[in-house]
């Protein structure tokens, strides 16, 4: 049982196995919108001066938006138009994992309702979205 | 901060999944979900050679990393560090993050719950793996520490 589990030699011995069919973890973006409603773990990729900078941010899907917030505090913003990866992500254990990918552009944002004033607040307008679930693996038409 | 604050290590032994920023070649962000381990002061990220994180990497060896505690509600802090990292496809190295990563993921009443429910695609998972191993080598992302911080969860 356990070597079913854990023993992924095959990795190295591909070949071994019966022809291959194609696996995905892909789904629809709008089969994760769930994640947007309640925002497990949320966070922002964007370049800096020093690098890559990772930052946890509140975020709000309103109207279809992705509107996001980075604590003033931080000592790393996006500027306007600047190229970001948004990731919304849930799970820990292997079919569980789930997220929803969004790069775009950050743009200046109002406040959103109900949100603390005071605040800066940036839209990403996604230019490509992108979202996996491993429990929804499953074997799809091979389109290479 | 050092990574060996005993409050830093509380968070990198807790949390399960780390989010790894990354640049490309030409300066574009990335960033994803990836099990690690707490190694002799490395932290380990398993992938394959060919996914968009190892393959920044190989471009731009600087990364940032989030670290959260998922299953405790009640605590907050978000750890982020920031150093060099290497991608690894020795294969003593890949085979050994394999058995931490099986002990800290798999073999746990939990993990073998999440194998068992999803019991009908553990075959599928296994020919997810071998298509990735079609693609490339299963690599480890080493990253060595150079700074860590606490960012305020603000949710």
């Amino acid at each position: 049982m356990l070597s079913i589990l854990i023993n992924r030699d095959h990795i190295a011995n591909a070949s071994s196995l019966p022809p291959m069919k194609h696996i995905t973890r892909d789904i629809e973006p709008v089969d994760a919108h769930d994640l947007l409603e309640r925002v497990p773990r949320a966070c922002l990729s964007f370049a800096s001066d020093d690098g890559p900078c990772a930052q946890s941010i509140a975020f709000v899907w309103r109207d279809g938006r992705y509107l996001v917030d980075i604590p003033e505090t931080a000592n790393r913003q996006p500027a306007i138009d600047q190229e970001v990866v948004l990731l919304i992500d849930e799970g820990v254990y292997f079919f569980d994992l789930r997220a929803i990918y969004i790069r775009g552009h950050a743009k200046p944002s109002d406040t959103p309702d109900a949100a603390p004033a005071g605040r800066r607040w940036f839209e990403v307008i996604p230019l490509k979205t992108v979202a996996w679930d491993y429990g929804t693996l499953r074997e799809v038409k091979d389109e290479s | 901060m050092k990574v060996d604050d005993p409050t830093a290590l509380d968070v990198l032994w807790r949390c399960m999944v780390a989010r790894i920023a990354t640049l490309s070649s030409n300066g574009r962000p990335s960033i994803n979900p990836l099990y690690f381990i707490y190694q002799n002061g490395h932290i380990w990220l398993g992938t394959a050679d060919w996914t968009l994180a190892a393959r920044n990497v190989k471009a731009d060896p600087r990364v940032s990393v989030l670290f959260e505690i998922e299953r405790d509600h009640t605590d907050h802090r978000i750890l982020r560090i920031s150093g060099r990292a290497s991608v690894n496809t020795d294969r003593e190295v890949w085979r050994l993050n394999e058995r931490l990563t099986a002990r800290k993921y798999i073999l746990t009443p939990s993990g073998l719950r999440n194998y068992l429910i999803h019991f009908r695609l553990l075959q599928p998972m296994h020919y997810y793996h071998a298509q990735s191993a079609e693609k490339g080598r299963p690599c480890v992302i080493d990253l060595i520490p150079e700074r860590a911080e606490f960012l305020n969860a603000d949710r």
